[in-house]
Parts: C-alpha cells; structure tokens; sequence
C-alpha cells in the first residue's frame, strides 16, 4: 500500500493503490516505522506522491461505513491518522505533497499537513465528503482554514467544490504549478537543491525556527531562533579551528 | 527656523547616523561601501534603538544606506572569532557579553517589526543576511533596480537569526522561507517584487527621496493590512499627491 524509495538522502513515500490510491486507513503508515524509517536513514526532506495518475481519492466510501459500525476502532484510527499527519506536519525536515490527478478527501487532508505543496496542471482538489453526508475528518477543515478566507474555505467544505491547479495556486492551497507527469520529477530536484551541502542540524534548525515562528509569540520565537544560530556558530567555529591545526 | 513642535534629535556615530526632519526620522548606515553589520554597528545600533523607543514627535522611520550598498550583513569573521576566544578561555566572559548583544540585537529588530509607527526601508546595492533581516522588519521595503537579496547565512553553515525565516513565511508562505533559507541564493529586485518581499521598485537615485516623502505622508498608527494606497501608482515624482 506504501512503497518507500530514498534518493540523496530524500525519502519518497508513495501511495500505492492505482488508480485512485484509495487510502484503506486514516493512518496509511504507522508512524513508528515512519520515525524509523526516516531516522535510522538520516533523511534530509521527504516526499508524498502518487502511483501513476493520481495523488489519492481519499478513502474509500464503504472501508469508512464498514468501520463506523463499530464505533471505537473508528475512532482510535482516526485518531491514528490524526497523529501519523501531525507527526508528518511536525517534521524537522521539509515534507513536499508532489500531486498530480485527483487530491480529494484523505489526500487532501494528507497534501495539507505537508510544508509545500507542488501539482501538475491537471490537478483537482475537493473535499466531496459533505456530499456524502460526511465531513473532512482529520484536520483539515483546520489546515484549510489556516490557508484560506472563510468564504473560500467554507466554499470548499461545506459546498463540496472541486477547484483545479490554477484555482489552487491562486488560493495559495498549492506552491507551485508544473506540467503534467512532471510534479514528482520537480518536487526532488527542488528539494534536492535546497538541501544538498547542507548539514541535516541546518535543516533541522531553519524547519524549527519556522515552525517556532507560527507557534511562539515573537519574542520568544526570536529567542529560541538566536539560541540555535549561537549554537551552529560554536559548531562552525569548531570546525574551522579543527580544519587550521 | 527652529519647529518647537518637532524637537531636533541628530545623532552621528561611528558607524550610522540619524537625523529628524520634522516628524520623520532618518536612519543611515554610514560605513561604506559594505555596511558590514559589526560588533560595533551592532552596539551603536542598539544604543540608537533604545533612544528611539522613548522619542517624541515621531511618526515614520525611513532605514538607508551611505554609498553603493545598502549592507553587506553581519561580520561572520569576527563574530565566529569572538566564538573561538569564548570557547578557549581567553575571553571568558565574552561568551556571556556576545550572547546578550545577540539578544539585544533581535529586540532591536524586533522594535522596527512592532513600533506604532511606520517604518520605510530604502534599499539600494546588496541588502543580504542580518541586513535583509532588518529590512524585512519594516513594513514598507522600497528597492532600486539594481538591488541584490538574500539569506546566504546557510551556505556558511550558519543560519538566519534575526527573524527572517518567519518574515518570509508571513510575506510569501512557508515554502518559499524554507527555499530561500536553506538555499542561500541571493535575487534581483523584480524577483522579490514578484514575490511580495519588496513592495516597489524605484530608480537607484530617487528611492531614498521617495522613502523620506512617502514616510512624511504616512499616518502615525498606521497598520500595513489597511494600506489605503495603490503602491504601484503613486507617482515618483510627486509622492505627496496621496
């Protein structure tokens, strides 16, 4: 259901069920072999795509009827796939969505928890469940509105509109459009761009100052931000006196 | 003639100077061609702020430079030198005094971002690292065409550490802060007009001008989300149309 790739220290998770990749569960990897995965590999930025035409559909309708008629395993596995995105949301790495195809429900939910989102032309993103007398369900109808107006938001959840990559990308729900076949070719080598040469405890860094940014007050979050900037100093320090003797 | 309304308060340091025209204050980093942000700069810079908090009669702050550059960022030789000496014992208490410079130096920043009043950046040259991290604490940043941007800070193993991650990210997402930061790269003015990190683009001779009459014309208590301007539109010449 997941097939799992590095390149250049990048981690490429993707959701494997073509053509839809129809998400069987909320928490799609658990997240221990996650963690694991990309601790023990030292990633450096990781990826979410899609097997062929599509990022994902979502879940599919009858895998979520069949599970709520039993009540609590449907909750502890929501709860599940709420915590396998916000572990995803809190990486100290950069986490990219590349999504081509349909981005519906689940997927949507998924590209939202990412720090970047990268799509191709022909893109679509909705959340349908309020036509299926559903609502999103693992937070993002939170992400969404973090990212939109109220208006547009409520268009998009309680409207169950669909948008394309053009809408998307004017909304700012995505960061960059590209051609068609081409998001995930795109996404890794921007990602390897920006984090080649650079020390996985910079990267760790700079994602941490910015998730600081929008958690902490300023001050504070300018506090821990020149904590971490004397620290590398000492390291950079370090290491050029090491370098002279 | 003297304006008892708007008290004088000219100040020249080894490194900037700041003079008040009327209500408006004009900053200047004055050591060129660099600016380079030393240890020095810093403390004066520092010292200016904490008068700055208290002054009266204020009502916009323009931030520019002498010379070819606005700034060329903070001095990483010295900076890492007074790390090796902390670390070696030479200097032991310069640890303690390079750390509480370094927090005073994000509250002077800080002071730029929060203030009542606007605050105008004119940049002309180089404006990289802690320097574009103090223009991205005002709330207007004016450029010249021949402008050059950016947070290499990474690409010396270091990291931006004034605030300028979540400046960019507040401006043009979080993508574009985690590219820009890890990156390294440095851009040209029509880039960042592009991407909302510069809010125009005016001659290399005029911008400075245009900043000091564009902060005469703006109100005190003025919040940028309720621009009521058409940046793009004011005429050059004539900023006082407004």
């Amino acid at each position: 259901m997941i097939d799992k790739k590095i390149t250049d220290d990048i981690g490429i998770l993707i959701l494997e069920d073509p053509p839809q990749n129809y998400l069987q569960k909320p928490e799609f990897i658990p997240v221990p072999e996650l963690r694991e995965w990309i601790e023990g590999n030292h990633l450096k930025a990781l990826i979410i795509s899609g097997s062929g035409r599509h990022f994902s559909g979502g879940a599919k309708l009858d895998s979520i009827f069949a599970m709520a008629e039993v009540r609590e395993p449907m909750e502890d596995r929501m709860e599940k796939g709420k915590e396998l995105l916000d572990y995803l949301q809190d990486l100290d790495i950069p986490v990219a969505a590349a999504i081509s195809g349909v981005c519906f429900g689940g997927g949507m939910e998924i590209a939202l928890a990412c720090h970047m989102r990268i799509c191709s032309e022909n893109a679509l993103f909705a959340f349908p469940e309020t036509n299926l007398g559903l609502m999103p369900g693992l937070g993002g109808t939170f992400r969404l509105g973090e990212r939109l107006s109220l208006q547009d938001s409520l268009k998009m959840i309680l409207g169950g509109d669909m948008i394309n990559a053009e809408e998307a990308l004017l909304l700012k729900v995505v960061d960059t459009v590209v051609k068609n076949e081409e998001p995930l070719a795109y996404t890794l080598h921007f990602l390897r761009k920006i984090t080649i040469d650079r020390p996985l405890k910079i990267i760790n860094y700079v994602m941490r100052a910015l998730k600081n940014s929008k958690r902490l007050p300023a001050e504070e979050s300018m506090r821990e931000e020149t904590r971490m900037f004397c620290d590398l100093a000492r390291i950079e320090s370090n290491r050029r006196k090491t370098k002279t003797q | 003639m003297t304006n008892t309304q708007y008290p004088m308060h000219n100040k020249t340091m080894n490194t900037l100077s700041f003079t008040k025209t009327d209500d408006i204050g004009h900053l200047e980093l004055n050591q060129p061609p660099a600016n380079q942000m030393t240890t020095e700069f810093f403390s004066e810079f520092n010292e200016l702020v904490d008068e700055l908090r208290i002054m009266n009669g204020l009502n916009a702050i323009v931030i520019s430079s002498k010379g070819r550059h606005f700034s060329s960022g903070a001095d990483l030789e010295e900076l890492l030198e007074q790390v090796v000496k902390s670390d070696e014992g030479i200097h032991p208490e310069m640890n303690e005094n390079w750390r509480a410079l370094s927090e005073k130096n994000y509250r002077s920043f800080l002071f730029f971002e929060e203030t009542e009043i606007p605050v105008i950046a004119a940049i002309r040259g180089v404006c990289i690292g802690s320097a574009f991290e103090l223009v991205l604490s005002s709330h207007f940043r004016f450029c010249a065409e021949d402008a050059v941007l950016g947070l290499p800070e990474t690409t010396f193993n270091l990291m931006p550490g004034l605030g300028g991650i979540r400046k960019i990210a507040d401006l043009c997402g979080q993508a574009k802060a985690i590219e820009l930061s890890l990156k390294g790269n440095t851009f040209g003015a029509e880039e960042a007009l592009q991407t909302h990190l510069v809010d125009r683009i005016v001659p290399r001779r005029k911008v400075v001008d245009f900043s000091l009459a564009f902060g005469r014309k703006v109100m005190k208590n003025y919040k940028k989300q309720k621009a009521p301007f058409y940046l793009q539109q004011i005429p050059l010449d004539d900023p006082f149309y407004i």
